[in-house]
Formats: C-alpha cells, structure tokens, sequence
C-alpha cells in the first residue's frame, strides 16, 4: 500500500479513501465527471431515490443565509426502477463505489427499496430516515429511536448481504439514543448530520422565501453542530460513524475524523465547487505526509479533552 | 437535451465594471476560456470575494446571463439587488473574479437557424438581448425594452449604441419611451408582422409575453431564471413546472425554453 494510506472500512466495506459525496449534492454522479470523477472517491452517494418518481416541492427551493444554504428541493427524484435501469449501470461503469441512497414514507417503502436494491450491483445502501422537506417522509420516524429502529430493521431484514448505512437528523432529543437504536438493529454505520429545520422570510413582501415555506440549512454555518454529534455518537457507538455537515476543506474533513468519524460526506461544498471532494482528498494526502501519518487511524478519535 | 458542451472553470480579470443606471452595472471580464463557449442565452457564475473554503461569503457564486462577447472577453449586464452583486459591483477593474460556465442551452440550441426576432426584456432581462441580437443579425432584430421607471433605465445612448432602434417603456412613465408594459408596443409589432420572440424578464412578463405568442402564432423562447446553487444540474434547486406535468432545470434544459411549455402560474419568483 502506498503511504500514506488513506483508506477506511465501513463494516464490509472497503473504501479507497473516507471521502463520499453527500446524497443530493452530486447527482447520479457522471454530472461532474470533468471536475469530480467518480472513481476517484471513496464512494459516491446519489441522489435519493423512491419506489415512484417524486416530482418535489415548487420553486423557489433555496435561500443563501449567512455561511449556509437552505433548500427545500422535496426529493425530486427519477425513483428506484429508472435509477436502477439507467443512473446505476453508468455510473458503475466507472469502477466508482456506489451508495445508493433511498427514501420512502413508512418502514414497508425503506423494506421494498432495499430489497429491489439487494438484486442489483450497488456497493451499500444509504437510509435517509431524516429529510426535513417531505410532508410524511423522513424526519417523522427519524427523530425517535423507536422510529429509526424499525426503519433499521426494515432495511436489514430486506437488504440481503449490501451494507447499510442510516442517516441520521441533528433534530433529535438525544442524537445518542436515535443513534445506538440504529446500531442495536444491525445498522452497518451511521452518517450524519443531515440538514437542520431552518426558514428565511421576505419582510418587504411578508411572505415565506421558500414555496415550501421551510427547509434544512446545509453549509459552514452547521458544522459546529455537526462536529458535535459526530463527536457525541463516535464516543458511544461500536459501529462506524460518518461525518458531514460543512466539510468545505482537507481541515473540516480531517476534524471530524479526529472527533472519531471513519468517513466523510462532502455537500453543500460541492455545489459550490465541483472540485471540491477530490481537493479534499489531495488536501488529506498532503496533510497526511506533512504530519507523518501512515494511515488514518493515528489520527482518528485521538482527540484530546 | 444536453448541448454536449463541457463548462469551464476559470480566473477571470476585470478589465471594465461600470454603473449604467443608478444600480445596473455593465462588467467586462478577460477570460478566453469561457469566452470562447459564450453563445446567445448561456449563463455564467461567478464570484469576485474569497471562495467559501477560505471564509468568502456569500457561500454561492452568482449566475448571469452572457450579456456581449468580444475577444477573449465576455460581458455581464447586472443589477445589484443583494450582498453578491452588491461585491460584484464594488469590484475595481484589475482584479480577479472566478468565472463558471457557460451553463445551459442558449438560443442556438433551441432555434434551428438564426431568423429576425422581437426582442423582449424586462429590467435586467435586457441582459442576453444584445447576444442574441448578434447572433440573429442586429438588421433582422427589433428590441423591446420595459423598466419599472426612469430611474433604474439603462442610458439611453449606450442602448442605442447597440440596439440601434429600440421601443422602450416604462410602467410609470418616468423614463425615455412611453409609458405601459413592454407587452402593448410588442402586440402592436405582432400584428403588423408576426416574428418568432426571444424574451427575459420578470415572470408575469414572460407568461404575457408567452400567451401573445400563442395569440398571434409565433414560437416565443423565454430565457428563465430561478434561484441556483450549482449550475451542474445536481442541486435541482433550479426545478420549474412544465405544462405537462414534467420539470426541467434552468441550468441544463434551461434556460431557455419554449414559453408555451412553462407552467407559469406555479412559477413564483
């Protein structure tokens, strides 16, 4: 193995390094091919996908605030069929590690997606039980751990052998609690944070900036947020914690694995920055060499308190 | 559906950044790289402050229509109405700017061949007018200009400079033209002589500008706009209805699109 060595393991799964792009953020991952090549990455992580087609919310679906971006996009998506048919084959063709990320409204949804996921070539599946933007979807059953845990276990029953990770909302009472439910019903790991329940008002025209009246808000401004509960769920879980939430640089990527996250998404970054993810990458090499650090586990959760 | 073209990401230096009203503002950027992908109806982002990784707010680049082209230099036409283009416009010639794109399917994409247009737009949809004005020949060309009022018109000289004869209106009547929506001098021209419309405005415009279209039985292609994150087509922030029920993004199927096609009464700005 070439030093340094940045590659990590999620359970099963073997990463060529801990940068994934964030489900959403990177499309069906061939969009940023020129700036972005997939096989490049640990993993890409696409957009989230349904049993049906899901038209979204109206426009507009996004307002800027202060170091951050809300969106209220409502999980447009091609659903699950056409994804499998087409997105998946091309972008596997790249030699990418796939993760394809699903969404339903009730734990049957989560058990059909996996299954139908199960039959194909996909590397892992990643659980959104927390998007803030669809009436009935997500967040409802993911700020329990009653709700997580049977959307878990869903998932495992219906999976066959793909690892499964669940992505877990900041908009918990006790982000620990949500999260070892997710680990006592055989959760490969657990990523987080998605985005936070936010809004943005128009005072000259006293009304809602978005159609949807409220988003999640994504970007710099959460990423203390998100250090936090990736710190507060690496410190109390056995399985492997995924960090995102304004990872913009080889820095906030190389903090959250210091606080003891085994991977990263990159996001909102990416949407700034096409480059982004494999900046970071080169970013953690080069951090990595001017340390002396062989590997990632020197650093990971060494932090000091 | 794609034009196939791959966009850019590049260092730009402002070579001109000037007020052509009290806050519509005429840039000119040397960036030969996305100079040579400019065409009628395509957009650029971009960011003069500090990227985000670096502290830069605000976080996204900004997108503008491609407004002229010479050389290796392109040129925006834009209006400060935030914190982005209030930077963009504090901007001194000399300094760097990061110029995305060109985004999207221009005018060429969507009409077979150049044929004489009207012209329609509305504040700074006035912006991809003179582009598209080029490409179709300025002799085949009649612009249609409307403004809120006089005091955010562009200067009149500098408009004819390029337009060469123009109708302008202003809703108030406190400008050069006369007074009224662009959409009452843009149906007289229909009913003397039906042309295909190229337009960019404010959205109630271009539903009235779509549904003459309809009336007098020319194609009209409006240049549309929504508020985007990344340009790229991932973010699908930029998602707008269509007539039959489907969507398209502004950034890739867009943004220029058939104005017949457009579900405007669920499009809110």
């Amino acid at each position: 193995m070439t030093k340094p060595d940045l590659s990590v393991k999620i359970g099963p799964l073997n990463l060529k390094n801990p940068v994934m792009t964030a489900s959403g953020t990177c499309g069906y991952g061939l969009e940023l091919k020129k700036f972005c090549p997939p096989e490049e990455l640990g993993a890409v992580i696409t957009k989230g996908v349904s049993l049906t087609p899901w038209p979204g919310n109206q426009t507009p679906r996004m307002a800027e605030s202060a170091s951050g971006l809300i969106n209220a996009i409502g999980l447009e998506n091609m659903g699950v069929e056409a994804f499998v048919a087409k997105a998946l084959p091309a972008l596997k063709a790249t030699g990418a590690t796939v993760g394809a990320n699903i969404l339903g409204h009730s734990p049957e949804e989560y058990g059909a997606l996996s299954k139908r996921l199960s039959l194909t070539d996909i590397d892992f599946l990643e659980v959104n039980v927390s998007c803030p933007n669809v009436a009935c979807g997500g967040l409802a059953m993911g700020a329990t751990p009653e709700g997580v845990a049977e959307v878990t276990a869903a998932v495992r029953e219906n999976r066959g052998d793909k690892p499964f990770i669940i992505k877990l909302t900041p908009q918990t009472a006790d982000i620990v609690a949500v999260a070892l439910a997710a680990e006592r019903e055989g959760a490969t790991a657990v990523s987080l944070i998605n985005t936070i329940p936010a809004m943005a008002v128009d005072l000259n025209r006293r009304r809602p900036v978005l159609a949807n009246v409220t988003g999640g808000l994504s970007g710099p401004a959460v990423k203390p947020v998100a250090l936090r509960q990736v710190w507060q769920c690496a410190s109390n879980l056995k399985i492997p914690v995924v960090g995102l939430g304004g990872i913009f640089s080889a820095r906030d990527a190389l903090e959250f694995i210091l606080v003891g996250a085994t991977a990263v998404e990159i996001g909102t970054a990416t949407l700034t920055d096409p480059a982004a993810p494999v900046k970071i990458i080169e970013g953690l090499r080069q951090w990595m060499l001017k340390e002396g650090l062989d590997d990632l586990d020197q650093l990971r959760g060494s932090l000091k308190i | 559906m794609n034009t196939g073209i791959e966009p850019v990401i590049c260092e730009g230096v402002i070579m001109v950044n000037r007020a052509l009203s009290g806050d519509t503002f005429l840039m000119t950027i040397d960036c030969p790289e996305a100079a040579a992908l400019a065409a009628p109806g395509r957009f650029v982002k971009v960011r003069s402050w500090a990227a985000p990784e670096e502290g830069g707010a605000p976080l996204l680049d900004r997108p503008f229509s491609i407004h002229h082209t010479a050389g290796s230099t392109l040129s925006l036409l834009y209006r400060v109405v935030g914190p982005g283009t209030a930077l963009l416009s504090r901007s001194p010639a000399g300094s760097a700017v990061r110029v995305s794109g060109p985004f999207g399917r221009g005018l060429a994409d969507v009409m077979e061949k150049p044929a004489p247009l009207y012209l329609a737009g509305g504040g700074i949809g006035l912006a991809p007018m003179r582009l598209a004005m080029n490409w179709a020949g300025p002799d085949n060309c009649l612009l249609f200009y409307g403004e809120r009022s006089g005091a955010v018109q562009v200067d009149e000289n500098w408009l004819k400079g390029w337009a060469g004869d123009f109708a302008a209106v202003t809703e108030d009547g406190s400008g050069y033209g006369r007074p009224g929506l662009v959409t009452a001098p843009l149906e007289e021209a229909l009913a003397r002589e039906p042309r295909p419309i190229f337009t960019c405005g404010p959205t109630p415009m271009l539903a009235a500008v779509s549904s003459l279209g309809q009336k007098y039985g020319v194609p009209v292609w409006a240049s549309v706009e929504a508020g985007m994150a990344c340009g790229f087509g991932v973010c699908l922030t930029c998602s707008l209805p269509l007539a039959d029920g489907g969507r398209f993004r502004v950034c890739q199927e867009g943004p220029v699109v058939d104005g017949a096609s457009v579900k405007w009464e669920l499009v809110r700005s």
